[in-house]
């Protein structure tokens, strides 16, 4: 396991396009990003489950789970993020939006990305999907099973996926099937909002 | 901005209360209703950006940015949702109560129908949103995405993810999403919503 500092820096950069940021410019983000305080505990929960392994941790054990207990009780109330600690999401992943996220025993690799409604893995398969680098799923995708994504796979919005693809393959539709190479770079580090840049003369005319 | 507002309200109290509704339900159904929530906050943001780029920091801009400070949090809470202050919405639109709705579109006509777990948005990496016509009716757990325009009385069916353009009148599904039927009224669909729907639902913009 990695430092956990190494980690959740990795996951707040990512947030910010990757620039180096300052501590004001962390925390405001970590205010604004819901997906990113879903994250971040379940980077605790994995901590604490690592601290299980050393003695010196265990007093310290009882109030961090029910720390953690009690974060995971209001992110999913709150958000409707579910990342379970079955789960092994790599450093700098990013959660796009929020509600009806789960990711239960699967493993995603560094620089992932996910948006809402999205489904990794199921709660009654033990072994689920193993996920490459920079695979970015899209909102609404549901993928599960034993299978392997190469690095570098788009996972179109809405596709269903149970079937392994090669590297840098553009997953689509239901039940989800290769379509063509695609390169996905451009859409990694990229922060998508829904804000739009400023409106058009037509929507001043009718404000 | 305030007449659309109660004209919301008044949709959502007629379609929970067929037979009317004193001032204390009128007053509670911004509460009971998540889907009115989710417009009356998108309705405030949208005002709340037009005024600040004209005007800047007055005593109406300050005023609406404490209520949206206060109603996007209540939003996340709520509704599960997240709206685009860019977005034009038309007259007697109808957001599901469901929640779950991530709605970006450029502007959803009136009369329009979106159901839960809707997520309208921008195609990844791109900039422009979709169009959504007057009367459309989408289904729930549908994706709409990319730089298209439905056309008005669209029907969406539930689970399509649509990324293309689609005339008026014609009915959507499957996903990725194709053209199903054509010059389908789906005034039917809209009005199914509640056995005693208030005829304004059905008189579009």
């Amino acid at each position: 396991m990695r430092l956990f500092s190494t980690l959740v820096r990795a996951d707040i950069e990512r947030c910010l396009n990757d620039r180096r940021a300052t501590l004001w410019q962390m925390l405001c983000a970590l205010r604004r990003e819901l997906g990113l305080q879903a994250l971040l505990v379940y980077r605790f929960g994995r901590l604490l489950a690592a601290g299980r392994r050393r003695l010196l941790a265990w007093p310290l054990l009882p109030i961090g789970w029910l720390l953690y207990g009690m974060a995971v009780f209001l992110i999913r109330r709150c958000y409707d993020i579910r990342l379970e600690l079955s789960a092994d999401i790599g450093p700098g992943c990013l959660v796009r939006h929020f509600g009806g996220i789960v990711a239960v025993n699967c493993r995603l690799g560094a620089r992932c990305s996910f948006g809402q409604q999205t489904r990794i893995g199921r709660d009654a398969e033990a072994d689920g999907p193993l996920i490459g680098e920079g695979v970015w799923i899209g909102a609404h995708a549901q993928v599960w099973g034993a299978i392997r994504l190469g690095d570098g796979v788009t996972v179109a919005p809405g596709a269903r996926l149970n079937r392994s693809a090669p590297a840098h393959a553009l997953v689509v539709g239901d039940p989800g099937r290769v379509v063509l190479r695609y390169d996905n770079s451009p859409i990694l580090p990229a922060h998508l909002t829904l804000e739009r840049p400023p409106e058009t003369p037509a929507s001043r005319a009718l404000g | 901005m305030w007449r659309e507002l109660s004209a919301d309200a008044r949709l959502y109290s007629a379609l929970r209360w067929p037979h009317g509704a004193g001032w204390l339900r009128r007053a509670l159904i911004w509460w009971l209703s998540p889907g009115l929530l989710v417009l009356g906050v998108q309705r405030l943001s949208h005002r709340y950006r037009l005024q600040r780029q004209e005007r800047g920091w007055t005593a109406t801009t300050v005023g609406l940015r404490l209520l949206l400070a206060l109603g996007f949090p209540l939003l996340v809470l709520r509704a599960k949702s997240h709206v685009a202050a860019t977005t034009i919405i038309g007259p007697n639109v109808y957001l599901s109560d469901g929640g779950y709705l991530f709605l970006g579109p450029q502007r959803i006509g009136g009369g329009t129908l979106i159901h839960e777990r809707v997520t309208i948005g921008v195609r990844a990496g791109e900039d422009a949103a979709p169009v959504i016509g007057a009367n459309v009716w989408i289904g729930p757990d549908s994706v709409i995405y990319g730089a298209i325009a439905l056309g008005d009385g669209v029907t969406v069916l539930p689970g399509s993810v649509l990324s293309i353009n689609v005339p008026p009148a014609t009915v959507v599904g499957g996903n990725p999403a194709k053209i199903v039927r054509r010059d389908f009224d789906n005034s039917g669909l809209r009005r199914s919503l509640s056995h005693n729907v208030d005829q304004r639902m059905l008189a579009g913009p």
